[in-house]
């Protein structure tokens, strides 16, 4: 019973590390930038939603709505105010890197200062368990998940494959040179991409916020998540990404199987670390990267 | 050419496919001492991937490379390096935040260890070489400067001084000459007869006419990682399907 | 006043070992690691333990914690020399977390979160070294000895091979350098020397936890390096002062909460870390750029 209830979290947990990872991936594979603040973008996410729901008492829709334009809009900003211009006279990998850490650095000193160090939870009905099966409980907010995942992967393979925008983010993934073919500036596209991808974090950040809570530094957690789950399925994959988001959700909760908490982060990373280290092109990865 | 002596290099039937791509399709071909080799054809003939096989910087499917009679099979980059065997690349891949000197300094110490091999008088010879290699291409007044800070036709020479510190008895140049202006290919091809002359084996990448015209004392030619045609430059130019193939192409 | 300023240049001189032997390999190799405090870690267990068990003596414990130090390294060597970039710096935060359980889970050497209390003080020749000037002359001798040891390889036939290395890889094969055997040696070289630091840090403090040894501190390390400037000789020092004086000068700003001095410091060195990467990637002191690597 306890491995079916693990089992259970795992999904709940993996769908929103997957919505998550795919962000990440997203604006990686059509930008080449390392956006290790896509966890910043979490953070914010969530203590938006946090303050306008649970502190300031308004409705759920217009709490969401913030939430979701404040991450689309921050993860532009941080594009056009930070990368841009680091890409105009250099774009070495590492310098967009540590632009980015020193931005993720930031936010959760800030999000500390103005909300503490601890954690809050964003309160809701949703969040108080049901029994499924005697012993196994799992609350609304674990089907919510999986559907909101659902939900935002369909959407998001319609905009990929339907729309103008949508596929010119997906050759930009492929083949830079091919952008040019169709007729839009890189710069616009780049836009779209932080938008979109960062939109992709508002149902984890809500969702964890309603049931583990929130903290300044779960950012980490979630860049180092991100960052696994897209090497994992293979960079440049949406569809590796989400797997591997799922993967390491469920790895982080059946670890408790049998280890203490303690260690379901470090499961997570000898995961990633053999995957790196003897298959550095994941599931999904076309080719390694020497 | 008598049967009894091994070629400097031998390549027997050597095969690499990319995919549904045969990139290089069962070539065999021998590499004489001495001798200046253009290897011509198309792009994506399968030029450069030839140069990554004998290297070692990609493994064949098939067949092998032999370097004085001895199989290359299974030895890294580096080890093949080491025999005498030294390339250029079409991007050049300098040494970019280095100075020139120590572009050329670097590649005099292939065993760096963690102390300075050899005393005072070895580093004092190797400052002397460096500087004789920066004369003959023309960077001494360079030797300073960061290889990123040079102009294109100056990082062509250092790629070129690069080859020349390593010694190696072949030299497999990847168009080294493009995008020269005519003056600086004067001196470039100058400079390749010397060594030659010295007995440095060339094969040699190039895709303009009048420099395979002028270097070469033996054209191979690939089409589709395909060896189609191998010998005199005289009949190779002379004939109109493969000027056409090739030449033509470039004409245009 | 006194005693606050020679504290203060001990933890200088200590982490100034760390940020120079983090450059050796960020800035010269090209290997750009988020697990360095695993080995300052490591460093510090190593010489905590073998004083406490073995021998106080000082030459003893930092070679025990150089060797277990560089023997450990040789887990972040392998990724170092499977892949780059992305899956590098994956793999090294890896590598750090999991440190960071092991640390705070292995108590019976560790002392888990709770951390090794009572090391004794470090004995040259038979002396303890308890007064702190004596410490630091003994830090700083260390330091310049760290100076010495990078700046001389750093100029050598190996400093250039490790630099040709990273603007090259494919070229330095190209033309005989051993890669893997060049940057294996380069990361046992920084970690051997960043346990050093390690073993100071235990002797003075006489108390080490997991806290000193996470991943915090190996940000605040790289953006020691990144500020001064990546790959010169002198920038991880100056970063080092900047960002170990500004808790300091911070705190004489009497408007300041006492609380929210350690948020502040980061919140600049992280803004600092943007602003510099938009305006100058080379760092304070390097006027260079970092580089065009694909």
């Amino acid at each position: 019973m306890l491995f079916l209830q693990l089992l259970v979290n795992g999904i709940q947990v993996g769908a929103l590390y997957a919505l998550t990872a795919v962000g990440f991936s997203l604006i990686f594979g059509s930008t080449r930038i390392f956006h290790v603040a896509h966890g910043a973008t979490f953070t914010l996410a969530g203590y938006v939603f946090y303050e306008l729901y649970s502190v300031a008492g308004a409705p759920w829709i217009a709490a969401l709505a913030a939430a979701t334009a404040g991450a689309g809009i921050f993860g532009v900003l941080v594009d056009r105010f930070v990368y841009a211009p680091i890409q105009r006279h250099e774009g070495s990998f590492f310098t967009v890197f540590v632009a980015s850490f020193g931005i993720t650095i930031v936010v959760q000193n800030l999000v500390g200062t103005a909300f503490g160090r601890g954690f809050v939870s964003i309160s809701s009905p949703l969040s108080r368990s049901v029994e499924l099966a005697p012993g196994l409980y799992a609350p609304p907010t674990a089907a919510i998940s999986v559907l909101a995942a659902v939900v935002c992967f369909v959407g998001l393979h319609f905009f990929l494959t339907r729309t103008h925008v949508g596929m010119a983010l997906r050759a930009l993934s492929e083949n830079p040179d091919l952008v040019r073919v169709f007729g839009l500036d890189p710069r616009r596209l780049s836009s779209y991409a932080f938008a979109l991808g960062s939109l992709l974090v508002v149902p984890g950040a809500l969702l964890t916020g309603a049931t583990a809570g929130l903290s300044p530094a779960l950012g980490n957690h979630v860049m180092l998540i991100s960052l696994a789950a897209t090497i994992v399925g293979g960079v440049g994959s949406l569809r590796g990404a989400a797997c591997g988001g799922l993967l390491l959700g469920l790895a982080e909760n059946l670890a408790l199987w049998q280890l203490d908490p303690q260690w379901s982060e470090a499961v997570t990373f000898v995961v990633l670390f053999l995957f790196i280290v003897f298959r550095p092109a994941g599931f999904f990865g076309r080719v390694a990267t020497q | 050419m008598s049967a009894a002596v091994p070629a400097l290099l031998d390549i027997r039937g050597l095969s690499r496919r990319f995919g549904g791509l045969l990139a290089i399709n069962e070539v065999t071909m021998a590499l004489e001492a001495g001798v200046i080799t253009t290897l011509v054809g198309p792009n994506g003939a399968g030029k450069t991937t030839l140069f990554n096989l004998i290297t070692g910087y990609l493994a064949p499917d098939a067949g092998e490379v032999l370097w004085k009679g001895r199989s290359l099979r299974g030895m890294p980059h580096w080890a093949i390096a080491r025999l005498g065997i030294a390339r250029t690349f079409q991007d050049l891949r300098l040494f970019t935040h280095m100075s020139v000197e120590d572009n050329v300094l670097s590649v005099m110490e292939r065993s760096s260890w963690l102390w300075q091999p050899g005393g005072r008088r070895e580093r004092r010879a190797k400052s002397a070489r460096a500087a004789a290699i920066l004369e003959a291409t023309g960077l001494s007044d360079r030797a300073r400067v960061r290889a990123i800070d040079l102009a294109y036709a100056e990082r062509k020479f250092l790629s070129l001084a690069r080859i020349m510190a390593t010694d190696a008895e072949l030299w497999l140049l990847d168009e080294p000459a493009s995008g020269l202006d005519l003056r600086s290919y004067d001196r470039f091809l100058e400079l390749l007869r010397a060594k030659a002359r010295e007995g440095v084996t060339v094969c040699i990448i190039e895709h303009n006419f009048d420099i395979v015209q002028r270097i070469s004392d033996r054209i191979v030619f690939l089409d589709s990682g395909r060896l189609i045609a191998d010998g005199e430059p005289k009949a190779i130019l002379a004939d109109p399907h493969l000027a056409n193939l090739y030449f033509g192409e470039h004409a245009a | 006043m006194i005693a606050y300023a020679t504290n203060l240049a001990t933890l200088i001189a200590i982490n100034a070992i760390l940020a120079i032997t983090l450059n050796f390999i960020m800035g010269y190799a090209g290997i750009f690691s988020l697990a360095h405090a695993l080995f300052f870690g490591v460093g510090a267990y190593t010489a905590a333990w073998i004083a406490m068990h073995v021998t106080g003596d000082f030459f003893l414990t930092v070679s025990a914690a150089a060797l277990v130090a560089s023997l450990l390294s040789l887990a972040l060597a392998l990724p170092a020399l499977r892949v780059r970039e992305v899956y590098f710096v994956a793999a090294s935060l890896g590598l750090q977390v999991l440190g960071t359980t092991v640390f705070a889970e292995w108590k019976s050497v560790t002392g888990g979160i709770g951390g090794v209390i009572g090391i004794p003080p470090a004995e040259l020749f038979g002396v303890p070294i308890s007064d702190p000037y004596a410490f630091l002359a003994l830090a700083l001798a260390c330091l310049s000895l760290v100076i010495a040891v990078t700046y001389a390889l750093v100029r050598s036939s190996f400093g250039r091979s490790l630099t040709a290395i990273r603007d090259s890889e494919s070229a330095a094969a190209a033309y005989g350098k051993n890669v893997a055997l060049i940057k294996t040696l380069a990361v046992v070289v920084s970690s051997a020397l960043c346990a050093l630091g390690g073993a100071l840090y235990a002797f003075y403090l006489s108390f080490i936890n997991v806290e000193s040894f996470g991943l915090d501190t190996s940000i605040l390390l790289m953006a020691m390096v990144i500020i001064g400037g990546t790959g010169t000789v002198l920038g991880p020092i100056i970063g080092t002062v900047l960002l170990l004086l500004l808790p300091a000068g911070l705190s004489y700003l009497s408007f300041l909460p006492h609380t929210e001095i350690g948020s502040i410091q980061q919140m600049i060195y992280g803004l600092a870390m943007v602003v510099l990467m938009i305006f100058r990637p080379g760092g304070l002191v390097g006027a260079r750029s970092l580089g065009e690597r694909k």
